[in-house]
């Protein structure tokens, strides 16, 4: 479904990621580990068009999507959740919600059905319709961002670290969320410094460092590699 | 209420709402891009001369007369977004502020060329009549910038708060590179950005050549008063803006009656300065809302 091949990408005389290959086949949730600094945002970047590989090339569904612009990525079903969530502040959440079905939403169509199947997944929402983004607390900013996303209809999610700056309770409960999101049938690549709550859900695993992959493997596997062990999960 | 002073009210109302949609313009180029459009002034003018121009061209048909400003105005606002807007905006935002300070003096200076330096007298499509209120006179175009005023401040509002296109523009204005992972044409909506706010200018200097004689230098003056409306109501608050150029019409038109009309100006900037010094946020203040 999304493929990377051999993506290098510099800022300047910095090189973030030398020769990346990954490929997320249909429904997998797959991870992407990585300490600070790694080059993880700097894939998902890549892959959503913010950034412009300088080597190397990203396919969906087969296709190389290279030249195509952010926006109509996402009309390809291809939608990221940024790091620190970036949710507009000065709309309310039900707007935050409204504006994602831009690459859709045609005059008069109706978005009641995809409201409900957000505020199913977070009912914390649905309460906090009138409220403006600013005023949300981490967890539901976090909430908001991963449905604001799914209001785009996505068929690939890309998400950046959705736990930071969570308490572990709260944290857990968005990777409830994350995992009835992907058996909804939502391919998911789900960056994360939080390994072994990223293994949980996730059914395979990338290792970047340095901008390199260092390891992959099966979660089940990474979670008992000695070397995983040793530099992620302090153990 | 004498029916001097409710004779003035309604001038200074008329003066104030071109300040005020002057004052708009400039607050929705500042809300949605940061950018500070010290062009307005000469945009205003451009409005006026356009207006003049495809006045004469019509032989008075002012409707499609004023279809040629809006077009007009429209494709200065496109111009303004190529040449200017896009090239420079990854640069500083002082950068392109500057940018529309060389605008402004590049559009005058056109302006200069194309109209002449003499001052032209403007019609308004309201002819020159005024209807009596008892002892008070008012003339039409007067009711007639009223009017078309509070018209542009209901459809900007519709437009921006009540519809899809209005919610893309304010997510594009909160966080352009989220609101471009969203699926949403960030540059179409800087598009419709600067286009509304030359627009906007183009009506105003519309609305104002009628009551004032024009030349390639009247729109500046009405530039620096909605600035001074923009400090008043509040930097950052569009209401604020509305206020603001409601507030310094009355003063002008008031301190020209009551004190002296050459001190009108004086009044006006002295109250802003009062402003900058005891409430620099202005009446409404910069809404947090908007910033994060
Ligand atoms: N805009 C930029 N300009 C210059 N260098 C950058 C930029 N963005 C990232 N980098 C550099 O690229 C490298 C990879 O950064 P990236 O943000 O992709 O890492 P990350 O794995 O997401 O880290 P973290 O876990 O801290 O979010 C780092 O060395 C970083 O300093
Ligand atoms: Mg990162």
């Amino acid at each position: 479904m999304l493929q990377v091949e051999g993506l290098s990408v510099s800022y300047g005389p910095v090189t973030a990621l030398d020769g990346v290959s990954l490929a997320v086949s249909k429904g997998e949730c797959v991870a992407l580990l990585g300490s600070n600094g790694a080059g993880k945002t700097t894939l998902l970047r890549t892959i959503s068009g913010l950034v412009k590989a300088r080597l190397g090339s990203v396919s969906l569904d087969g296709k190389a999507i290279d030249g195509m612009s952010p926006e109509n990525r996402v009309r390809k079903g291809l939608c990221h959740v940024p790091e620190r969530r970036r949710i507009f502040p000065g709309l309310t959440v039900l707007e935050n919600l409204e504006v994602a079905t831009a690459p859709w939403r045609r005059f008069g169509a109706s978005i009641a059905t995809d409201l409900d199947r957000v505020f199913e997944l977070f009912p914390r929402l649905r309460e906090r319709r009138p409220q403006y983004g600013w005023s949300l607390s981490g967890g539901e900013q976090q909430m908001l961002a991963i449905g604001r996303a799914l209001m785009s209809r996505p068929s690939v999610l890309l998400l950046d670290e959705p736990s930071l700056g969570l308490a572990p309770l709260l944290a857990e409960e968005v990777y409830a969320r994350l995992s009835e999101i992907s058996a909804m049938g939502v391919t998911m690549l789900l960056v994360e410094q939080n390994t072994a709550m990223a293994l949980s859900v996730a059914s395979r695993g990338y290792v970047l460092e340095h901008g390199h992959v260092v390891l992959a493997g099966a979660s089940t596997d990474l979670i008992t590699n000695p070397r995983v062990r040793e530099a992620y999960l302090g153990a | 209420m004498s029916a001097q002073v409710l004779q003035l009210a309604i001038n200074a109302l008329a003066a104030g709402c071109i300040y005020a949609v002057v004052a708009l313009s400039v607050e929705i180029a500042y809300e949605s891009t940061g950018v500070v459009n010290f062009a307005a002034g000469q945009l205003v003018t451009a409005g006026a001369l356009i207006g003049l121009s495809a006045v004469a061209y019509t032989k008075f048909n002012f409707l499609p007369a004023y279809l040629l400003v809006i077009v007009g105005m429209s494709m200065i606002g496109i111009v303004f977004l190529i040449c200017v807007y896009l090239p420079l905006r990854r640069q500083s935002v002082l950068t392109i502020v500057i940018g529309t300070v060389g605008v402004g003096i590049f559009i005058q200076n056109v302006m200069l060329l194309t109209w002449g330096p003499l001052p032209k007298s403007v019609r308004s499509p309201m002819g020159s009549g005024a209807i009596k209120f008892g002892d008070v006179s008012v003339s039409l175009h007067v009711l007639y910038v009223i009017g078309v005023t509070a018209l542009l401040i209901i459809g900007m509002y519709l437009l921006l708060y009540r519809s899809s296109l209005g919610r893309q523009f304010r997510a594009t204005a909160q966080d352009p590179e989220a609101a471009t992972l969203m699926g949403i044409r960030v540059k179409q909506l800087y598009a419709l950005n600067w286009i509304l706010v030359c627009v906007l200018s183009g009506i105003a200097g519309l609305l104002f050549a009628p009551m004032w004689l024009v030349d390639v230098t009247s729109g500046d003056n009405i530039g620096l008063k909605a600035f001074a409306a923009i400090m008043i109501g509040g930097f950052g608050s569009v209401p604020g803006a509305i206020l603001g150029g409601i507030i310094v019409g009355a003063i002008e038109i008031f301190g020209a009656f009551y004190v002296s009309s050459a001190f009108k100006d004086a009044l006006v900037f002295a109250l802003m300065f009062l402003f900058l010094l005891v409430r620099p946020q202005g009446i409404f203040g910069e809404r947090a809302a908007d910033r994060a």
